[in-house]
């Protein structure tokens, strides 16, 4: 079934169906949750409940990536 | 400088989370701007590696960053409301250490530092703007260099993609280009908190 999430703007479906939790679509993205701060539909989501964020079709994902140097 | 500008910047409280290339810098800046108060948070010590992009000198090797910091924000301004603090910053630390800040600028090297300063006060307080940066190491690419305002209290710096690492040094001018864009930001929201209009020709 066909599910589409909005992440950092753009849409992006997912034919074989969604990742069920954040934590499994950072996993398909291949980012590495310890550097990254989501947002669901404008709400924060801290890290410790990454697995538990259950998504669902047309949520809007913000993934704001950290890189080191400072 | 216009009245009610001055008076907005001085009853403004910024943390400065790290006194590395962005924090030593940052904290020099906002000195200059005469911000009302500025809490400086750093664990570590000058080190002479550091030399080559943060504000400290030759004869403070060896000094705690916020001592070293004190002095020379001091020899800019005497007058300047300054608070140190020596810690390495944890959450419960960030919460307690900058309750009352308006801003808090994120000045960490590590990315997982990072995260855990935005992720604390996105989540655990009300109203505070974080000015965060990723993306600085390297040379050249001045305008890769961005601030995107990612929501009502957060603001990012940087070009996002560029970390350092083995081959991409952090050098002083593009990492005090980063800097000065955060310091810049961290001007227009307390500006724009005196509901003087601004440039909104932001993404």
């Amino acid at each position: 079934m066909n599910a589409t999430l909005k992440i950092n703007g753009t849409e992006k479906t997912f034919d074989q169906g969604l990742p069920s939790t954040l934590t499994e679509l950072l996993a398909q993205l291949e980012i590495n949750a310890a550097t990254v701060v989501a947002e669901i539909n404008g709400d924060i989501v801290e890290r410790k409940n990454f697995a538990q964020t259950e998504l669902k079709d047309q949520m809007a994902i913000e993934l704001i990536r950290f890189v080191g140097g400072g | 400088m216009m009245p009610q500008i001055f008076h907005e910047l001085k009853s403004a409280v910024v943390g400065i989370a790290g006194l590395g290339g962005l924090g030593s810098n940052v904290a020099v800046s906002l000195t200059r701007l005469k911000v009302g108060k500025l809490i400086l948070a750093d664990f570590d010590a000058v080190e002479e590696s550091n030399l080559n992009r943060q504000n400290y000198f030759p004869d403070q090797i060896g000094q705690h960053k916020v001592d070293a910091s004190l002095t020379n924000l001091r020899r800019i301004n005497p007058e300047a409301d300054l608070e140190g603090h020596k810690v390495r910053l944890t959450p419960e630390k960030i919460l307690t250490l900058f309750d009352g800040c308006d801003v808090i600028a994120e000045c960490f090297d590590r990315a997982d530092q990072k995260q855990m300063l935005v992720e604390t006060v996105l989540s655990k307080t009300k109203g505070v703007v974080v000015v965060s940066v990723s993306g600085l190491a390297g040379y050249g690419r001045s305008n890769e260099i961005v601030t995107r305002r990612i929501s009502d209290r957060l603001i990012l710096v940087g070009d996002t993609v560029s970390g350092a690492g083995p081959g991409v040094p952090l050098t002083a001018p593009r990492v005090g280009v980063a800097a000065y864009h955060q310091a810049n930001a961290i001007a227009e929201v307390l500006i724009g908190n005196a509901g003087i209009s601004h440039d909104k020709n932001r993404e």
